[in-house]
């Protein structure tokens, strides 16, 4: 177990690492950081000034290993827009963000899973046809389109809930329904394939002709079969969760990394980019890493292949 | 409760019902399909007016079904008074584009990558699962709206970064498949025949994981036509005056609480054709990968 | 059944702890929604119209420009006398607090200014600063400032961008501090920063009653960053916010509607012009055709755009500058009114026709319907433009490289009430200028840089008329804003896009 973990560790530390660099030379190729820092009205002479000053004039590999020896010590510089330290700026957006994923992930397991149970244990019926419509469509609506339709409707028109904001518990629902929505359809489908599966093994057979309840036979033994990949995409979920929210939270005006994350990209703040992109990366190596070793814990075979 | 015999009657039935309902699935969504195809192409013929001309006079007429409409714009004007059904018309053409070049991309990338991985192993496997692993790790939608927003937006840039983008699961995918008919007793009767190994790989593998392919493939033109409604929605997609549907809705959002109509036409078509090709992907899926639906 | 009571009586649990949240007279808060963060609320430290409007909430300047009548009176300085061209010497007022307590006297205005005057502490905007030499103490309330040229325009941005700090604090803190816990002597002070995110101010009770603004009537302000439009709709209609502004004509006609909220259109000093890409670089050398301009000139259906899309109080402009600002004379400047059967003509005196279209790219950065609209009326002389819609940044990158022929701009002066702040950015010279005409410069550098009022006059009108006699860029309208705001609130507006809230009272 601890030799599969570490030979894990190491590749998701070098998928970090490569990843910084690929997302390092990416936003600097693709524009002129010192213009947009100099703003509206500068000078030629102002923006000279300012690549100097902010280290911008050296070759890119220097300035990228300089980025990287600070960030290993969690300094990734400063906001060229806010003009203060990158790491207490993303602490504090980061919160509202786990928030988020989680609640959102919470929502499509607790729609998902049972879902997937019923539609599998009545396959061909109604409820396996309306989870199969409601994953259609769940994948079909534009997330954002979804998000308008939930303001226009519980914000504006009932007033049940606030628009924008993450002031409080309230702030949150509108965002984890239209995040949690499109992340359902996948979990639905991969429970439903599962018990499906299980149903058909022998011990589940054997369970039933034992004369087990209907209801236990399925919670208990094909539910557990089931679960185990569930666990493996949850990580993955999670991981893009985080970064998906960029669309969501920038509507709900939700003061998270995905809002930061577009605001540092339309005001070209290179460094606050370049330190989610690489906050982000390893948030998703890591959350894999925890359910393949989850995996590899639960069920033995994995780690020997 | 007569569980015992239902059991297995009702999975019996289940499955032949399944397959059926695939293949109705499979047969609307083709349907639906072949419907916004047919507006793309027919689009010069079937529009009343041309897409881009403007009308500053006959702005934000309402849709046929409000006492204020004009028959002339069935579907309306919008805020520069162009016929919405036109530019619905043309937008087919800009989101069906955008699917296919993007899948066309992603799928060669994606397919190269997995074929190789999957026939080579070894070495060969291990860089190129890294560099899936490497690329799964990279959050899409930041870098497409960063990359996007630094050397600007137009059809091209969004496609190209879309495709270099969403190659992954296809790749995955390919792997798997290649991985399996490596395996078969007449790769290994090609081989031995002394045929070359591009030829190996494109004339005995790429055939027999086609099917995998086109399934991954479909689903992946309905996330990228998805995604670039979103970097569009965000104002960093493709360039006005572009009828693009995730464009007309981020064009209108404002205007959502006083005319919903003006996001509620593009939105639907857009949940529409991404329905469509789900429908599709779906029931290929069941033709072809029997039980498996995860 | 079961279902829809519990959602019901979920939603009715939801309005009672959503019911603090509406708004306004009942907790005497004015909640006001921006769509851009500043980068730091220090107003040396940002160039996003909230900075200008939080550096006259928070802070003060030495001068004070009356919104209405455009007439200079005394601020934190009682007095000025210009000495020399150079040199502006300044009597400055007793009694003003700043919101930590401290006195303001001599020492804070020539810290402030000392400091922002050096290039290596790079203010934001250079030009608001970058004519001062230095300032110095000649008592405990009186200062000399000395101007690194002649610049008679120095009063109004004094009077304008130039707010003074607490030096001792300024001196600590720097501008990040100042970012974290502003302190200034105006009339809200903040009580809370979240960068980012919101800023919680309320009224400053000492006040001085001799200043030009006054101890705020509504006690506190809230502001919140919120980028997206249809958000800031949807709060303000369901009550959550009291005050936006920049809101789109369309969007202000469809609130109009709504009971509670009042829709008030008001002017401003943004102006917006079409620039063009004269250099040899030039991307479409067939720009460089005056013809081609004169055609577009009289393309752009310029009283339509003003009716439809920006606003009832917008002002077609025929020289390239603001009406109000000093020098702003379109005496000299010929007019190109809207007629597309000329612009014909000469599109086909050039060589262009239904048969041979001229293609180019047009950038802009705001207003986005309004570029889409001149792209139409330009299809209709024969030009194809290609738009690329790029951020502020990203289009002056774009320009500085030459791949656009055409530039949507607009310029709002940092509401400086004076040609210098204007037209020269574009025609002097500087890295905006895409025409490069050294005549335009010579006249706009003797408007810039006379001290004899009646020779700027003359330099600037005659500089304004050549640049529309060469068709340098098509000057098109002002652009006006619209105001939706809690139909409780009482409040005027100004040209220069600075909402008093300090003035503002429950109806």
């Amino acid at each position: 177990m601890l030799g599969y973990a570490l030979k894990r560790l190491g590749t998701a530390l070098a998928v970090a690492i490569f990843v910084s660099i690929l997302s390092f030379m990416l936003l600097r190729m693709s524009g002129d950081v010192a213009i947009a820092l100099a703003g509206e009205g500068a000078r030629a002479e102002d923006i000279e000034l300012i690549r100097k000053l902010n280290g911008l004039d050296r070759p890119l590999m220097v300035q990228y290993f300089d980025w990287l020896g600070h960030a290993a010590l969690g300094d990734f510089g400063t906001s060229l827009y806010f003009k203060s330290p990158v790491m207490p700026l993303i602490a504090d957006k980061i919160g509202n963000t786990i928030i988020l994923s989680v609640a959102s992930l919470a929502f499509a397991l607790l729609i998902g899973v049972p879902l997937g149970v019923l539609a599998a244990v009545y396959q061909g019926g109604w409820v396996d046809r309306l989870a199969l419509g409601i994953a259609v469509t769940g994948q079909a609506l534009p997330n954002f389109f979804l998000a308008l339709v939930l303001v226009m409707l519980f914000s504006v028109q009932l007033r049940w809930l606030p628009v924008s904001g993450s002031g409080t518990w309230l702030h949150f629902v509108l965002p984890t329904i239209t995040l949690g929505y499109y992340i359902t359809p996948p979990f639905m489908r991969i429970v439903r394939a599962g018990m499906v599966d299980a149903l058909e093994m022998d011990y589940v057979r054997t369970a039933r002709a034992k004369g087990l309840s209907k209801a236990s036979v399925v919670l208990k033994h094909a539910l557990a079969n089931a679960l185990v990949p569930v666990v493996a995409l949850a990580g993955v979920q999670l991981g893009l969760l985080l970064g998906g929210s960029v669309v969501i939270e920038t509507i709900f005006a939700l003061d998270g990394l995905g809002y930061l994350a577009y605001q540092s990209i339309t005001h070209k703040d290179f460094p606050v980019t370049q330190a989610i992109l690489l906050m982000l990366s390893i948030a998703y190596v890591g959350l894999t890493l925890l359910a393949d070793l989850v995996n590899a814990w639960i069920d033995p075979r994995i780690r020997l292949a | 409760m007569a569980s015992k015999n239902m059991a297995s009657k009702s999975s019996m039935a289940g499955k032949t019902f399944q397959r059926i309902l695939g293949h109705r699935g499979l047969v609307i969504g083709l349907v639906l399909l072949g419907v916004i195809f047919a507006m793309a192409i027919f689009a010069p013929l079937l529009s009343p007016f041309d897409p881009y001309d403007q009308d500053l006079g006959r702005r934000l007429i309402p849709p046929f079904w409000s006492p204020k409409a004009n028959p002339a714009h069935l579907l309306g004007t919008d805020n520069l008074g162009r016929d919405y059904l036109s530019r619905i018309l043309y937008g087919a053409r800009i989101s069906l584009l955008i699917g296919f070049a993007v899948m066309l991309i992603s799928g060669l990338i994606g397919t190269t990558l997995g074929l190789l991985a999957g026939y080579f192993g070894g070495r060969v496997d291990l860089a190129i699962t890294f560099l899936i692993t490497t690329r799964l790790a990279i959050p899409v939608v930041l870098v497409a709206l960063a990359v996007v927003a630094m050397i600007g937006g137009s059809l091209v840039v969004v496609i190209l970064v879309l495709g270099l983008l969403k190659w992954d699961r296809i790749a995955v995918v390919m792997r798997a498949a290649t991985q399996q008919v490596r395996g078969l007793d007449y790769i290994a009767a090609a081989e031995a025949a002394g045929a070359s190994v591009p030829r190996i790989i494109l004339k005995e593998v790429l055939p027999n994981v086609f099917p995998q392919l086109i399934v991954v493939a479909t689903v992946e033109a309905a996330s990228a036509i998805l995604l670039e409604a979103a970097l569009s929605f965000l104002g960093l997609g493709v360039q006005p005056p572009l009828p693009s549907w995730g464009l007309m809705i981020a064009e209108a959002k404002t205007m959502m609480f006083f005319a919903f109509w003006m996001i509620a036409i593009p939105g639907s078509m857009l949940a529409l054709l991404v329905f469509a090709i789900n429908l599709v992907g779906d029931g290929l899926r069941d033709l072809i990968v029997p039980k498996r639906r995860g | 059944m079961l279902k829809l009571k519990t959602g019901l009586m979920v939603g009715a649990l939801m309005v009672a702890l959503s019911g603090t949240a509406f708004a306004g007279k009942k907790d005497d808060t004015i909640r006001f929604a921006y769509e851009q963060v500043p980068e730091n609320v220090d107003p040396y430290f940002n160039n996003v119209r909230i900075g200008v409007i939080l550096g006259q909430l928070v802070w003060d300047t030495l001068i004070f420009r009356d919104p209405v009548t455009n007439e200079y009176k005394g601020q934190l300085a009682k007095s000025w006398k210009w000495v020399d061209d150079k040199t502006l010497d300044l009597d400055l007022r007793e009694g003003v607090k700043f919101h930590n307590g401290q006195d303001f006297d001599a020492d804070d205005v020539v810290y402030t200014l000392n400091f922002v005057g050096k290039a290596e502490n790079k203010v934001t905007t250079q030009t608001n600063v970058n004519w001062i030499e230095s300032a110095e103490k000649l008592g405990k309330y009186q200062v000399r400032i000395k101007l690194k040229r002649a610049f008679p325009a120095a009063i109004e941005y004094l009077a304008g961008p130039v707010v003074i700090h607490s030096g001792k604090y300024y001196a600590e803190a720097g501008p990040l501090g100042m970012n974290a816990k502003p302190v200034g002597s105006g009339p809200y002070k903040v009580v809370e920063h979240t960068i980012g995110k919101s800023i919680k101010l309320t009224a400053n009770p000492d006040y001085p009653a001799s200043l030009n603004k006054r101890v705020p009537k509504i006690k506190n302000l809230e502001i919140r960053f919120i980028p997206d439009r249809q958000t800031q709709t949807a709060e303000v209609m369901s009550e959550n916010l009291d005050f936006i502004m920049g809101v789109a004509v369309d969007q202000a006609l469809g609130m109009k509607a709504v009971p509670h909220l009042q829709v008030v259109e008001g002017e401003t000093m943004r102006i917006v012009f079409l620039n063009f890409n004269l250099t040899e670089q030039s991307p479409t050398p067939a720009i460089k055709d005056i013809r081609v301009r004169k055609a577009i000139a009289h393309a752009i259906p310029r009283e339509a755009m003003v009716k439809q899309l920006v606003g009832e109080k917008a002002r077609i402009i025929n020289a390239i500058c603001f009406p109000t600002q000093f020098g702003c004379d379109d005496k000299l400047a010929p007019r190109y009114a809207y007629d597309l059967t000329k612009a014909r003509e000469l599109m086909k005196e050039a060589g262009y026709g239904p048969d041979k279209k001229l293609e180019l790219e047009i950038v802009a950065y705001r207003e986005r319907d309004q570029t889409e609209a001149m792209i139409g009326a330009l299809r209709s002389i024969h030009i194809n433009a290609k738009l690329q819609f790029l951020q502020y940044a990203a289009m002056r990158e774009h320009l500085r490289l030459n791949k656009a022929a055409i530039a949507h701009q607009t310029w709002g002066s940092f509401s400086v009430n004076d040609v210098s702040a204007g037209t020269p950015v574009y025609f002097k010279f500087l890295s905006d200028d895409m025409a490069r005409d050294p005549e335009v410069r010579d006249l706009l550098e003797k408007g810039d840089s006379s001290v004899d009022p009646a020779a700027r006059k003359e330099a600037y009108a005659k500089a304004l008329g050549m640049i529309q006699e060469r068709v340098l860029g098509v000057p098109l309208y002002s652009l006006t804003t619209h105001y939706v705001a809690n139909g409780a609130l009482q409040f005027n507006t100004y040209p220069d896009e600075i909402p008093r809230f300090w003035e503002m009272s429950w109806k």
